[in-house]
This record gives C-alpha cells, sequence and structure tokens, in this order.
C-alpha cells in the first residue's frame, strides 16, 4: 500500500512539473526596441524596473530597450546607418522623412493586421486619425502615437515692460513694429544700459516650418504665408514663392536692419534662446507654454525678475487684416516594426507588449511610476509629486529614469495635463502655471496643414532646401538687397532647382487624398 | 644642457622675444579657457555679458552644475566605460601598430616600397560610413566595447609618425644587434622599445585620446546603455532638442544649461590633463645620448 | 629623421656592403633572412587587410544603387551615375573651393603656429612660463567643437560678446562674426588654429627633444647666436618631421573639419562654410543615398593620392626627405 501510494505521488508530481513546463509553455520572446526618451540626459531605467519583470513574468517578453540619441540628427543617421546594414531592431522610433525613405527600402513591415491585437489602444492612442498618418496606398508602415499637445505655443510679451513704458499691447504689425522698438531703444527695464531688444528669436526649422523657421511664423502668418506650403485648393503651393511672402520678408528686414530683433537670432540654438529670455534680453517672443511657464523653467527667469510678467499676446494683424500664431498638423510620432521581427514570429508579442502598455497598470506604471514611491493621488483623484520622498518622485532625476517611456502611453488625458502642469506660487506672489497659457493659445487663430507632412519630398530635396533658406536668410539680413528684380530672379532659380516640378508632384498628392480645402 | 656663456645682445633680445611671444600666447589661451571655467559655475541667477561673467567673484560660484553630473548613476557608468575603452584601446593600438612601424623602418626590407603603398592607400581612401558599419556588423561586433576602438586600432598617420622615430635609432645600434645574429623581434623588444618610451606614450596618447573623445563610433555600435562610454551622454546633454517635448522637468535640477555644458566637457578632459603631466616627464632630453655614446 | 644622425647617413655605408654579399638569388635570401620581420608584422597586417580593406571593398557601393536589402554584392551597377550627380550638383565648385580653402588656410597658420609653439616653448629658459603655457596650449584639444561653439558665441556674439564691447568702445559697429560670410572663413580657420596648436606642438616637441645637445654645445662654442642656432640645427633638424606632418595633411585635403564647421555653421554662411561632408550629411546620408556619398569618399581619396604623390615628387627633388 505504502509502495503504491509512493509511486502514485511520483507519478502526480511528474505530471504537474511536466504539465507546468507545459503551461509556462513558450520560450521567452526577446523584443528589442530603440525608443525616444522623455529625457534623454536622465539616463535610462534601473535593470531592476518592475516593467520588466512584468513583461517576463505575464507574457514572457524580455524587453531590451535602448534609447536613441537626443538630437534628431544623430537619430536619423545611427537608424540609417542601421538599415543599411539590414540591423534595424524590431520595434523603432523613426522621423518622418527617414521613414519615408526606409518605406520605398522595404525596410519597415505594413503592420495593419496588429491594430485589432490591441484593444486598450483603439480609443485613445491608434485610432482612425492615427491610423490614417501611418498609411500610405493602404498599409499602415508602423504606429502613429500621438504626439505633444497641439497648438501649446504662443507669442508672449513683457507686460511689465508695456507698463512701465506706458504702453498698450499690440494688435497690429506695425503697432508690433512700435512696441519692439520701444523695447529696444527706451530702456524698458530700468536699468540704465541699451542692452534690451523687442523680438526674440532663432532658427528652428521643422518639415512644415521652414524658410524663417517657427519663431517667426507670428508674423509670416499675418501676410498669409506661414508654413512651407499653402495648403488652400486656390493658392496651393511654396510659400516662398508667394507675392505676399516677399512683402513679409521686407517686414522681417525692416525690423532687423533697425535692430529690433535680438542679431544674435541666425547663430542662436534653442537653450542659447531661452537662456536668453530668462536673463532678460528680449520682450516679445513665441514660445511653448511648459518652456515657459512650468516651474522649474519659469524659476530663474522668476530669481532674476521678480516682478517680470509674460503676456499672452494675440497673433497681430497683418495689411490684409490676416492674423494667426502659426501652421499645426497631426502630431504624431512612429514607431516602425522591421520585416525581420515579423518574419521571427514576434508580431503577436509585440502587439501585446503595445497593448498592455495602454492597459490602466501599465499607463500608471510607464506614466509615471509605483504608486507611494513616485507618485501619490490627492483629494481630487489627480496625480501629483507630493506626499513622495523627494529622491524618487517623478519630477526628480532619479524618478525620471522609470517615466522614460511615456512618450508611447500618454495622449494628453486630464490626468496627465493635471499632473504635469500643476499651478505654483511667484517670488511676488502670483499663482500661475502652464495650463492658463495652453487655453488661451489654443484659443488663438491657427492655420490648418494637415497631410502637408505626407508630402513626397522633391528629388533634390537637401540642396532645394538649402537654396530657399539661405536666400531668405541673406534678404532679411540684408546680405542681398530685397528688391522685387531679386527676388524675382531667387524664385526663377527655385524653379530650376526643381521647385515647380515638386509643387505639381505635390499638388497631385494632395488632390489625391482630399487634403486641399 | 647649454653652456652657461655671457649673452650677446642679439642673444638677450633673442630671448626677450621668445619670451614675450610666449606671454601673448598664454593670454590667448587663459581667457577663453578661464571664461569656460567661470561659465561652468556660473549659477541661475546670473546676469550679464560674458565678460562680467568672466569677472564673477568665486564666492558667488555656484557648483550646482556639477554636483548635478557627478551625481547621476549614468555619469558613473559611462565614464567606467570610457576607462575600459582608454586602456584597451590604448593597448591593442600600440600592439598593433608598433610592429608595423618598426617594418616600415628596416631600410633594407624586400617589399618596402609594396608594403608602403598598402598602408598609404587606406589612408586616403576613407571610404566612409557604410562600408565600415557593414563591417563591424559582419564581424560581430555589435554591442561590443571594441567596436569603438577597433576600427581605428591602426592609424596611418600615427603609424608613420613612429615609423619616423624607429628610424632615426642610430642604424649602428641595430646593425651590431643583427650581425650579433639577433632575429628583427629581438631587435625590437631588446634595442629600440626601451630607447622609444617617449615616442610610445605620445603615440599612446593620440590614441587614447581620439577613443576617450569617440562618440560616433559609439552611437552607432552601442545600443546597450551599459555600455555607452561618456561621450555620448555628453553630446545627449549637450545637444537635445525638440524630442525632449516635457520641457516642463529639467534632467539636471537647478543649473543653467549652459553651465551644464561647460561642466560636462571639463569633466570629460580631466582624465587626460591628470595623465598628460606624467608622460611629459619622459619626454627627456638626451634619451639618445646615452646609447650612442656608450 | 627625429635623432642625433640626422647629419650623417650611416645606411649608405652599410647597405651597399650588404648587397654585394648576397648575390644572385639575392632576393630570396633577403626574404628569408627577414622572415622574423614578416612574422612579426603578420598580425597587423591581417588587422590591416581586413579593417582598411574590406571596406574598400564595400567601397563598391560607389558604383552602384545601394539597396539596404540587397546588400553590397545585390544592387544594382550604375556605373560613374553618383559621381556624375555629386559633380554636376549645383553647389558642386562651391564646395570644393571652400573645403580647399580651409584646408589649406589651416596648414598655412596651423603648422607653422604649431612649429613656432614648440621652439619658443624649446628655447624658453623661464620655467613656469614655459610649464603653464603648454599644459594649457593642450588643453582645447580636449574641448569638443559643441563647447568650442559656446565659447566663440560668448566671445564674438554681437550683442554682448567680449570682442564687440571692445569694438563698441572705440565707436565702431558691432560685427556679427558667425554669420558674416567674411569674417567666418577667418573665425573657422584662426579657432581650429587655437584648438589644435598645442596638440599639434607635441610632435615637434618630441623630435625636438631627441636632437642631440652635443650639436648646440658645438654650435655655441664657435660662437654661433641664438638666431643662428635656431636656424641653422634646430629646424632643419625637425625637416623630415615638418615635411611629413605636411604631406599628410595635404593628402586629406578634401577634409575641412566636419564637425566644427557643423557646429558653427548657419544658413547665412553656407556659400563660405558649406564644405563637402556637409553637403554629403545632407544629400548622402540623410537622404540614404550610401552609394553616393560613398562615391564622394573614393573622390576624395583619388584627389589625395594625386595631390601626395605628386608633392612628394617635388620634395624628394629638392631636399632629401619626403613621405616615401
Amino acid at each position: 500500500m505504502k509502495r503504491t501510494i509512493s509511486i502514485m505521488m511520483t507519478l502526480i508530481l511528474a505530471i504537474v512539473c511536466i504539465g507546468s513546463t507545459f503551461a509556462q509553455g513558450a520560450k521567452p520572446v526577446t523584443i528589442e526596441m530603440w525608443y525616444g526618451a522623455a529625457i534623454t540626459e536622465a539616463g535610462p531605467p534601473p535593470d531592476d524596473w518592475v516593467v520588466y519583470k512584468i513583461l517576463r513574468e505575464k507574457y514572457g517578453i524580455e524587453l531590451k530597450i535602448t534609447a536613441e540619441p537626443s538630437n534628431e540628427n544623430d537619430q536619423d543617421v545611427k537608424i540609417l546607418a542601421a538599415a543599411a546594414a539590414n540591423q534595424l531592431p524590431d520595434l523603432f522610433m523613426v522621423r518622418r522623412d527617414p521613414w519615408q525613405t526606409l518605406i520605398k527600402q522595404g525596410l519597415v513591415a505594413p503592420v495593419n493586421d496588429m491594430y485589432p491585437l490591441m484593444p486598450n489602444r483603439a480609443e485613445n492612442h491608434f485610432n482612425a486619425d492615427s491610423i490614417a498618418f501611418s498609411t500610405i496606398r493602404g498599409k499602415s508602415y508602423g504606429f502613429a502615437f500621438p504626439g505633444s499637445l497641439q497648438r501649446n505655443e504662443g507669442l508672449v510679451i513683457r507686460k511689465d515692460w508695456l507698463d512701465k513704458l506706458g504702453l498698450k499691447m499690440p494688435t497690429t504689425l506695425d503697432e508690433l513694429y512700435d512696441v519692439c522698438y520701444a523695447f529696444t531703444f527706451k530702456d524698458p527695464d530700468g536699468n540704465g544700459k541699451n542692452d534690451t531688444y523687442g523680438y526674440g528669436a532663432f532658427v528652428e526649422l521643422f518639415d512644415q516650418e521652414q524658410y524663417l523657421g517657427r519663431r517667426f511664423e507670428p508674423i509670416m502668418a499675418a501676410f498669409g504665408v506661414a508654413g512651407t506650403w499653402n495648403m488652400t485648393e486656390k493658392n496651393f503651393g511654396l510659400n516662398a514663392k508667394k507675392p505676399e511672402f516677399f512683402e513679409a520678408l521686407k517686414f522681417v528686414n525692416k525690423m532687423v536692419e533697425n535692430k529690433v530683433v535680438d542679431p544674435d537670432w541666425p547663430s542662436l540654438k534653442k537653450d542659447d534662446f531661452r537662456a536668453a529670455w530668462k536673463q532678460g534680453k528680449f520682450g516679445v517672443m513665441r514660445e511653448q507654454m511648459a518652456a515657459l511657464a512650468a516651474q522649474a523653467n519659469y524659476a530663474p527667469f522668476d530669481k532674476n525678475f521678480p516682478n517680470g510678467e509674460w503676456a499672452a499676446l494675440p497673433p497681430p494683424k497683418g495689411p490684409k487684416g490676416l492674423a494667426a500664431t502659426g501652421i499645426y498638423d497631426a502630431n504624431y510620432r512612429i514607431y516602425a516594426v522591421s520585416p525581420k521581427a515579423i518574419k521571427a514570429g514576434k508580431k503577436e508579442a509585440i502587439a501585446k507588449f503595445l497593448d498592455w502598455m495602454a492597459s490602466d497598470e501599465g499607463y500608471k506604471l510607464i506614466g509615471w511610476g509605483v504608486e507611494g514611491v513616485n507618485y501619490s493621488i490627492d483629494a481630487n483623484g489627480d496625480i501629483t509629486d507630493k506626499n513622495v520622498p523627494a529622491d524618487t518622485k517623478f519630477s526628480s532625476p532619479k524618478g525620471q529614469t522609470v517615466t522614460q517611456l511615456r512618450n508611447m502611453v500618454f495622449y494628453n488625458s486630464a490626468l496627465e495635463l493635471g499632473a504635469r502642469y500643476p499651478y505654483y506660487t511667484t517670488a511676488n506672489g502670483r499663482r500661475i502655471g502652464p495650463m492658463p497659457y495652453l487655453k488661451t493659445f489654443q484659443s488663438y487663430p491657427w492655420i490648418n496643414v494637415t497631410g502637408a507632412g505626407t508630402i513626397a519630398p522633391s528629388p533634390n530635396n537637401a540642396d532645394l532646401k538649402r537654396f530657399i533658406n539661405q536666400g531668405v536668410q541673406e534678404f532679411v539680413l540684408g546680405k542681398t538687397a530685397l528688391t522685387k528684380e531679386n527676388f524675382d530672379a531667387f524664385v526663377a532659380q527655385m524653379d530650376k532647382l526643381g521647385a515647380a516640378a515638386w509643387e505639381k508632384a505635390a499638388r497631385a498628392q494632395m488632390d489625391e487624398n482630399g487634403y486641399l480645402k | 644642457m647649454k653652456s652657461s656663456i655671457r649673452l650677446t645682445k642679439s642673444d638677450k633680445f633673442f630671448h626677450f622675444l621668445v619670451n614675450t611671444s610666449l606671454f601673448v600666447i598664454l593670454a590667448i589661451f587663459v581667457i577663453p579657457i578661464w571664461s569656460t571655467i567661470t561659465l561652468s559655475f556660473r549659477p541661475n541667477t546670473f546676469i550679464g555679458s560674458a565678460l562680467d561673467g568672466m569677472l564673477l567673484a568665486p564666492w558667488k560660484w555656484s557648483t550646482s552644475a556639477y554636483e548635478a553630473l557627478l551625481g547621476h548613476r549614468a555619469f558613473l557608468t559611462s565614464t567606467f566605460n570610457s576607462f575600459r575603452i582608454f586602456f584597451q584601446g590604448v593597448a591593442t593600438a600600440l600592439f598593433l601598430t608598433v610592429p608595423l612601424a618598426y617594418i616600415l623602418s628596416i631600410k633594407t626590407l624586400p617589399g618596402r616600397k609594396l608594403l608602403y603603398g598598402i598602408v598609404i592607400i587606406p589612408y586616403l581612401f576613407n571610404v566612409g560610413l557604410i562600408p565600415n558599419y557593414l563591417l563591424v556588423a559582419k564581424l560581430g561586433l555589435m554591442d561590443k566595447l571594441a567596436a569603438v576602438y577597433l576600427p581605428g586600432a591602426i592609424s596611418v598617420y600615427n603609424t608613420l609618425i613612429m615609423k619616423s622615430f624607429f628610424e632615426g635609432i642610430s642604424e649602428e645600434l641595430k646593425e651590431s644587434a643583427r650581425i650579433d645574429g639577433a632575429s628583427e623581434i629581438t631587435v625590437l623588444l631588446k634595442i629600440i622599445l626601451p630607447l622609444s618610451k617617449p615616442i610610445l606614450l605620445t603615440i599612446g596618447l593620440y590614441y587614447g585620446v581620439h577613443f576617450w573623445n569617440d562618440f560616433f563610433n559609439a552611437m552607432l555600435y552601442l545600443n546597450d546603455s551599459a555600455l555607452q562610454p561618456l561621450p555620448i551622454l555628453l553630446r545627449n546633454i549637450l545637444l537635445s532638442s525638440g524630442m525632449n517635448e516635457y520641457v516642463e522637468v529639467n534632467a539636471f535640477g537647478e543649473a543653467p544649461i549652459a553651465a551644464i555644458k561647460a561642466a560636462s566637457v571639463l569633466l570629460a578632459a580631466i582624465p587626460m590633463l591628470i595623465a598628460y603631466p606624467f608622460i611629459q616627464r619622459y619626454f627627456v632630453k638626451g634619451t639618445m645620448l646615452g646609447s650612442v655614446k656608450g | 629623421m627625429i635623432g642625433g644622425n640626422s647629419m650623417t647617413s650611416p645606411t649608405t655605408t652599410i647597405a651597399p656592403a650588404r648587397a654585394g654579399r648576397t648575390g644572385g638569388s639575392g632576393l630570396w635570401k633577403n626574404i628569408k633572412r627577414h622572415k622574423s620581420v614578416y612574422l612579426l608584422a603578420s598580425i597587423s597586417l591581417t588587422y590591416f587587410v581586413i579593417f582598411k580593406y574590406v571596406p574598400i571593398w564595400n567601397a563598391q557601393i560607389a558604383f552602384k544603387d545601394f539597396m539596404a536589402l540587397d546588400g553590397v554584392l545585390g544592387s544594382p551597377w550604375v556605373g560613374l551615375q553618383n559621381f556624375k550627380d555629386f559633380v554636376n550638383s549645383y553647389y558642386f565648385w562651391e564646395l570644393i573651393r571652400n573645403t580647399v580653402m580651409y584646408s589649406i588656410g589651416k596648414m598655412i597658420f596651423s603648422i607653422p603656429a604649431a612649429i613656432f609653439l614648440s621652439v619658443t616653448l624649446y628655447e624658453c629658459r623661464i620655467f613656469f612660463l614655459r610649464k603653464s603655457v603648454q599644459t594649457l596650449a593642450y588643453l582645447p584639444h580636449f574641448l569638443s567643437w559643441v563647447i568650442m561653439y559656446a565659447i566663440l558665441l560668448a566671445i564674438l556674439s554681437p550683442s554682448n560678446g567680449i570682442v564687440n564691447d571692445v569694438i563698441k568702445l572705440f565707436g565702431g559697429e558691432p560685427i556679427s562674426f558667425l554669420t558674416d560670410a567674411k569674417a567666418f572663413p577667418w573665425i573657422v580657420i584662426l579657432s581650429d588654429m587655437w584648438k589644435e596648436m598645442g596638440w599639434s606642438a607635441i610632435i615637434f616637441l618630441a623630435a625636438l627633444m631627441g636632437i642631440d645637445p652635443s650639436l648646440f654645445e658645438a654650435a655655441t662654442v664657435e660662437g654661433a647666436s641664438a638666431w643662428q642656432r635656431v636656424r641653422y640645427i634646430t629646424l632643419p633638424s625637425i625637416r623630415p618631421v615638418i615635411v611629413m606632418v605636411f604631406l599628410l595633411r595635404l593628402g586629406t585635403i578634401l577634409d575641412a573639419g566636419f564637425n566644427q564647421i557643423f557646429m558653427l555653421y548657419s544658413l547665412p554662411v553656407y556659400s563660405v562654410a558649406d564644405i563637402i561632408d556637409t553637403w554629403i550629411y545632407r544629400q548622402g546620408l540623410l537622404e540614404f543615398r550610401f552609394g553616393l556619398a560613398t562615391a564622394v569618399g573614393l573622390f576624395k581619396g583619388v584627389f589625395g593620392l594625386i595631390l601626395i604623390v605628386v608633392s612628394n615628387r617635388l620634395i624628394r627633388k629638392h631636399t632629401d626627405s619626403g613621405l616615401y
């Protein structure tokens, strides 16, 4: 009897063991991902990150992540070089231009059949607009994650300077010019030194904001030539070729020649520009709401100028009454999947991974960290960084390492905005925060150029862009005389370099997709 | 040393010129370097021109930039990686370069011209990124520290400089050894190398600095964050751009960005700065003197 | 040559004697005698073949339309199309002009500056001065161009830079150096000189350290002045190194310093700042046209090769030193 029992026990034990190994079934799938870090310099998540554990235990996924370089050019180089050697990872973030090149080379896989596998993402992330954004001729070549808030920038002006000089908020371009002139020459900060300027800017070019770049868009918009492309049905084409563009350049040239623009603007980089306004160098600029008013960013300015105040400025009207802060279009970040990953059968694992990230558990873990360690929930149900240890709260340098993937789960929900942009008190007792600026900026007029982002680049892209942008700069800086003749010659040469052909091809593409209004 | 003969007027003028030139050169170097140092200690509340910045009193300096960097976990890991790359790289480079430089210096070697040609050609034909990337990938060096230094482990420029040095070593010494029946390897090890301290240290330093500062190879070939060396971290700090949308938090707390940039560059340069004075000692004049006379 | 024997050429007295002994089957015997040498260098040569020549083989993509999925061998041939695209591009002549201008400008300024620095350091007898210059002069080499850009901006900014402050003091108009097409090339050349002068001087200093001091003693005994000493002993002793450095730089004349230009240039000065490598970065790399990028690399190589061969021949004719 005893013997039978022990045999049976052994058998049961054996069956259980074998059964459990079968139940754990599939070997772990390794997913290699190159991601866009939320803040690259803060460093990657620690090796014992709870997310790795959960993925390994729940789904049998071994996640290996690499942060892409923070500089966009470096990102492109890394991705394109890896692509050339067919060494792209399973999942990777890629900017639009290189992405289109990779599609042509067959180095990114269509993912249409993965969307149904991600129910958590269907509503807030990969909705119809997102899928449309990444679809070319019926195939979606990547996942378009919602990007940052749209229309979150605006013109702001030093209200304390206006008050000191007894001026009113400018409403037209000419009034703006006069205010800038006063800011430059009438010592608005009262320190007896001639060290202030009216308008501050730097050259910040984006795919859809070429020529003088984003920081000059409010001025260009007043002439109706904001953005790279004019996306109206009647007047489609490159803005740089329009007669109104000539007028806009003349206005900016006037500002530059009369020194009402910070003269460093052509050679500044973004950090220098931001350092400059924190040191009170100029009084009017276009800035992003969090870069301006989030506590960490505002603090240095606050310390230097306790009574300084930036007020939102509605975009000034141009000669024909037009006004806008600039252009906007659908803003998504693309993560593409390599064909090698699909061939290796990782499709389901990747989908599961992405889907889990957007589940309630994943959303909080990846967005803010662990409750009680990195964040806490306050009385209103909002997420905050109070009541947790100072060195692990999600806004601390250590805390930021566990939220590096938050770009992949955020979709600008109310929860997020409340947590990211809390209010605070300034040195002189005002209660401010980024949110009021955001609401105001979003209420101002903007020009919608959705669809322009899909325009295929011209074959002579690099040289053409350089020619146009360089020419524009030379006009504005007075190195080439801004006469009608010179401008017409400039446009003619543009066409010779392929601008006319590009416009035709772009027009056909836009008509095909019905983007022009 | 030069004998202490009374200096002529022209000699006095000569030395006056030498010293004045050096003073001017000193000033030219001090000013920008001082500007960088003061930039790295600049507090967040500073307003003023660059000149004011350079004259800022030391008690007003803020160490927040250095604190932020040195307390950064990634900073310590990447420094460690950089040291590994440095030592492994220099050892590998010297191990490969010395024999090559030596055989090129042997004037009686048959096929010398051919060898020379083989060495010079790649120097000119820098074929660029992709052909090299393809090779590194094929060799399985992706995500290995060696990918940073191995492709550059023999620099033709350094090889030729070393060869030039070897050629200058007294031919009589080499000949006497050969006549005694020593093989070339013995000549190299027993005679040439002991006399080559200056050049080995110089070239070793050239290689070392190059590997230490490399970010391009590291960026392309190292994906594992545990392997990334200092320049990658620095470059991310120095050139962070529009990607970081979450501008509401500063990865480095209170220090102004400009100070962080300056501090990071100075910190990256420090190991080299410490190493150089030690190596300088070895550039002793008259190293050759003893061997020829003796 | 570096070392004490520059005045005599001992090899000429020894070599013929040896050659005489080997006779008819000389070559083979010669090789056999040197076999330990070949053995010695075999590892280095293997490395060389792998790491320098395989990429050259990969560089055949210069003649192809490179498709990543097809790899080096599978991509289709396009003959000289990539080269034609480069030479016929809109900015071709401007790129060549700028590239050569910067290379030659840097050579003309940097090499003499490094020599000057090394000789003055060598001759200086004030310990403190010599030590501090030596220490400070090599420091900028370690500064990346990113921080150099910040330094230059602080010095040259038209609104609050030091140089312009001084200009304004004298009643002048501030100059925006970094965006002025006339000033920009000077900024490039001078800042490169500042950065590399001390570091380049190291190699000349090492050569100077190797000069046999007895030569100097002999000269002083014969009543030579300091100037004469420098002119007739110091400089000629390091001439081979100077020539070699000069020739090597000549061979890479079409590499004008990508990192520097990339950090410092901006649209207003593209016409004098864009060099071959920055153009290749935009046109070749960012547009995934690797065949084109590689083709330009080969173009540069051929150009450099021709230059070296011609100049080495010229220099050989007039002096007894050269690259080979």
